[in-house]
C-alpha cells in the first residue's frame, strides 16, 4: 500500500519537480542536465514576449478578481436574503459555473462572444457619425476579463456563502437593536467579519485566472498571456528557459494558494 | 387608563408619555405560516417594573419579546411604545434594547467597542469624550472596568454576560429586554447573575422585561410573571399570586411544584370547595374559580404545605415513605397512598432536629389541611 502511494505521489510531482529541476540547467538542451546555473531566469525576465505576456497575465488576472469578488460578494450576500426555489435555482447555476469543463466555459463564450458581437457591429458602423471610425467590438482583453470574472465569481460566492452562513444571525439583529440602519449593519458588521473570505475568493480567483489556458486560448483574441506564450514556444521545442518560467508561475501561484488557505484557516479559529 | 390619541405638538406627547404604560400589546397575534405562536396577547407594561414571561419553549413568550423588539412584526394587533403604535418601526427606530441569548457580542470588536456600538449609530454624532464617559459609567456599574480593550471572545461567560448587559444599557432604553440571559451559565453563576440583574434594575430604574423558562428565575426576579402556554397568557400577577392562587393546574405545576388529585366537585360552600377522589374519599379545598358540581376538578397541595407526622391523628391519610432525600435546609420524603400514589412532601430541617425523621419503608401520616388545599380547574 505505502509503495502503491509513493509511485501515485511520484508520477504527480516528478515531472513538476524535473521542471523545476531543468530550469536551473546550464546547458541549452531540456533533456540533458549541464552543471548548475540560473541563467534561464535571467534571460526569461529579459525576454519582452515573456514581459509582454505577464502584464497581461497579470492585468487580466488582477481585473477579473477584483470585479469578481465584487460580483461574487454582492451574490452571495443577495442569496442569503432569498428563500425557496430562487435560491436553490440559483446555487445551483453557481455550482455548475464550477463544475463545468473549461475548454466548454472557453468554447461556449467564444461562440456566444462572437455571435453577439456579428450582430451588434453593422448596428454600431450604422449609427455611427463616421462609418470608417466607428468602433468595431472583437475578441482580446474585454472578452478575456469576462470570461475570467464568470468563472471565478462563482469561486467567490461559494467562499462568502459559507462564511456568511456561518455567522449568527443575532450579530446582525443585535446590530439593529443598537440603532443601526441596515447600510450601517452592512458596514460595520457584515463587511468586516465577511471580509477575510472576500480576500481568500479574490486571491484565488487571481490564481485561477492568472493559471488559466484553456478559457483564455479561446477568447483571448490576439492577446498573448502568460500561458498561451509558453504553450506557443513549447511548439518551437522546450528549452530551460520555459521551465524557468514555468517554475515561476507555480511558485507565485502556489504562495497564493497558501495564503488564502491561511486566511481561511484563521477565520475559522476567530 | 386613557391614551386616546393626544392632538399633536411637544408638550402632548410629554403628557402621553408620563401617563402611559412604557409598553403594551393589544389584542397581538402572530401567525408563522399555518402556526400560531402568539394569540390574543394582551397585557401591558409598567415603567420601571420587572415582568417576566414564563413557559416552556415553543409556548410563544419569545414571539412576544421579539415583537416588542421589533423583530417580528404582529399579524393582528398593535404593540404600543409610550403610548404610540409601533407595528411598522424596525428595530433601529425603537428605544429598546435587548440582550440576547447567545449574548451575540461583535467578534471584531473589542469590549469598549461593542459597548459604545449603541451610541456611535446616534444622529446627530455624539460628543467622543461623552461617548466614553458613558462606556465608563457602564463598564463601572457591571463591575467590569480595566476589561476596555479586551477581546470579547477571551472573555469567560460571566463576564461576556456582563459585556452584553452594558452593550444594552448603555443606550439607557425605555425597555430593555432579555431573552433567557443566563441559560448559558452554570448554577453558581446564575444565581449571581440573577442578584445582580435584581441591583441593576433597581439602580436604573429602567423597565426590564425577562423571557425564561426556569421559573425559580422568574420567581425570585420580577415584578410580575406573566405565565404563557401555547401562544396565550395563561395568568398573570406577582410571584407570590401565581404560587398561591394559580388558577389552573398548569400554572401550579409550572410555578413550583405542587401534588395533583383529581376528583369531583360534590358541593360549593362559599369559596370552599368539596370535591370526591377516584377512591371516594372526600376533601375540602379553597376553590380558585367559581365551580359547578360534578365538574371535574383537580385538588393541588404544595410538598411543603403538607405535615408528615408518625402517629394517626383526625383526618389525616396512611402513607408510607417511599424515598428520602436530604437537600439540606429541607428533607424531601416521596411517599405512597394506597390509592392515591405518590406524593411528595417537603419537611422543614426543624422537624427533622425535632426527631420526626422516617426511612424508607416507614409508616407515616399526612396532615392536608383544608386552607392549603385548592381546588383547580383542569386544563
Amino acid at each position: 500500500m505505502r509503495v502503491y502511494a509513493i509511485c501515485v505521489y511520484l508520477f504527480l510531482y516528478m515531472p513538476i519537480a524535473i521542471i523545476a529541476l531543468f530550469s536551473f540547467n546550464a546547458g541549452r538542451h531540456a533533456s540533458q542536465l549541464q552543471g548548475f546555473s540560473v541563467q534561464w531566469y535571467g534571460r526569461a525576465l529579459k525576454n519582452p514576449f515573456v514581459m509582454d505576456a505577464l502584464q497581461t497575465s497579470l492585468m487580466v488576472a488582477l481585473v477579473s478578481a477584483l470585479l469578481a469578488s465584487v460580483l461574487g460578494t454582492l451574490t452571495a450576500i443577495g442569496l442569503q436574503g432569498m428563500r425557496g426555489p430562487v435560491r436553490v435555482i440559483f446555487d445551483g447555476i453557481i455550482y455548475i459555473a464550477i463544475m463545468i469543463p473549461g475548454i466548454v466555459i472557453g468554447i461556449a463564450t467564444l461562440i456566444a462572444l462572437v455571435t453577439v458581437f456579428d450582430q451588434i457591429n453593422p448596428w454600431l458602423a450604422a449609427l455611427w457619425p463616421e462609418a470608417s471610425e466607428a468602433p468595431s467590438l472583437s475578441m482580446g482583453m474585454g472578452s478575456l476579463i469576462a470570461a475570467h470574472t464568470m468563472f471565478t465569481m462563482a469561486l467567490v460566492v461559494v467562499i462568502v456563502r459559507a462564511r456568511l452562513s456561518s455567522l449568527e444571525r443575532d450579530l446582525a439583529e443585535a446590530s439593529a437593536d443598537l440603532y443601526a440602519t441596515p447600510f450601517g449593519t452592512f458596514w460595520q458588521i457584515t463587511l468586516p467579519l465577511i471580509a477575510p473570505a472576500i480576500l481568500a475568493g479574490f486571491l484565488l480567483s487571481f490564481t485561477f485566472s492568472f493559471d488559466d489556458f484553456i478559457i483564455a486560448f479561446f477568447v483571448a483574441g490576439s492577446e498573448t498571456t502568460l500561458p498561451i506564450y509558453i504553450f506557443s514556444s513549447i511548439r518551437r521545442g522546450v528549452t530551460p528557459e520555459i521551465n524557468a518560467i514555468g517554475t515561476m508561475v507555480m511558485l507565485a501561484s502556489l504562495i497564493l494558494l497558501i495564503i488564502a488557505q491561511l486566511i481561511l484557516r484563521r477565520e475559522h479559529k476567530a | 387608563m386613557n391614551v386616546s390619541p393626544a392632538p399633536a405638538g411637544l408638550s402632548s406627547d410629554r403628557f402621553r408619555e408620563e401617563t402611559a404604560p412604557v409598553a403594551e400589546l393589544r389584542a397581538v397575534t402572530k401567525r408563522f405560516g399555518d402556526v400560531t405562536a402568539a394569540k390574543n396577547l394582551n397585557l401591558t407594561i409598567d415603567r420601571g417594573e420587572f415582568l417576566s414571561f414564563l413557559g416552556p419553549s415553543g409556548c410563544g413568550k419569545t414571539t412576544a419579546l421579539r415583537m416588542l423588539a421589533g423583530f417580528e412584526q404582529p399579524t393582528e394587533g398593535d404593540v404600543l411604545i409610550d403610548g404610540g403604535i409601533v407595528n411598522d418601526s424596525p428595530p433601529f427606530c425603537r428605544p429598546v434594547n435587548m440582550v440576547f441569548q447567545s449574548y451575540a457580542l461583535f467578534p471584531h470588536l473589542t469590549v469598549e467597542q461593542n459597548i459604545s456600538y449603541g451610541l456611535k449609530q446616534r444622529r446627530p454624532r455624539m460628543d467622543r469624550s461623552e461617548i466614553s464617559r458613558r462606556v465608563a459609567r457602564a463598564l463601572d456599574t457591571v463591575r467590569l472596568a480595566g476589561f476596555e480593550n479586551r477581546k470579547t471572545f477571551e472573555m469567560s461567560g460571566g463576564q461576556q454576560q456582563r459585556v452584553a448587559l452594558a452593550r444594552a444599557i448603555v443606550n439607557e432604553p425605555k425597555l430593555l429586554l432579555l431573552d433567557e440571559p443566563l441559560a448559558a451559565l452554570d448554577r453558581k453563576l446564575r444565581k449571581e447573575m440573577q442578584i445582580e440583574l435584581q441591583d441593576l434594575q433597581r439602580q436604573l430604574g429602567i423597565t426590564f422585561v425577562l423571557v425564561t423558562h426556569d421559573q425559580e428565575e422568574a420567581l425570585s426576579l420580577s415584578d410580575r410573571i406573566c405565565v404563557m402556554r401555547a401562544g396565550e397568557v395563561v395568568q398573570m400577577g406577582t410571584p407570590r399570586d401565581l404560587y398561591d392562587d394559580p388558577k389552573t393546574k398548569y400554572v401550579a405545576d409550572f410555578v413550583g411544584t405542587s401534588n395533583f388529585f383529581e376528583g369531583t366537585v360534590l358541593s360549593v360552600k362559599e369559596d370552599m370547595a368539596q370535591v370526591e377522589l377516584a377512591d371516594g374519599s372526600r376533601f375540602e379545598g379553597r376553590a380558585s374559580d367559581s365551580f359547578r358540581e360534578t365538574e371535574t376538578v383537580c385538588l393541588s397541595i404544595r410538598p411543603e404545605q403538607i405535615r408528615l407526622t408518625g402517629k394517626a391523628e383526625d383526618g389525616a391519610i396512611e402513607v408510607v415513605v417511599q424515598n428520602r432525600i436530604f437537600l439540606g435546609e429541607h428533607t424531601e420524603y416521596l411517599v405512597r397512598h394506597s390509592s392515591l400514589g405518590n406524593i411528595i412532601v417537603l419537611a422543614p430541617r426543624q422537624a427533622e432536629l425535632a426527631g420526626t425523621a422516617f426511612n424508607q419503608g416507614d409508616r407515616a401520616w399526612l396532615n392536608l389541611s383544608r386552607e392549603a388545599m385548592l381546588v383547580l380547574r383542569q386544563d
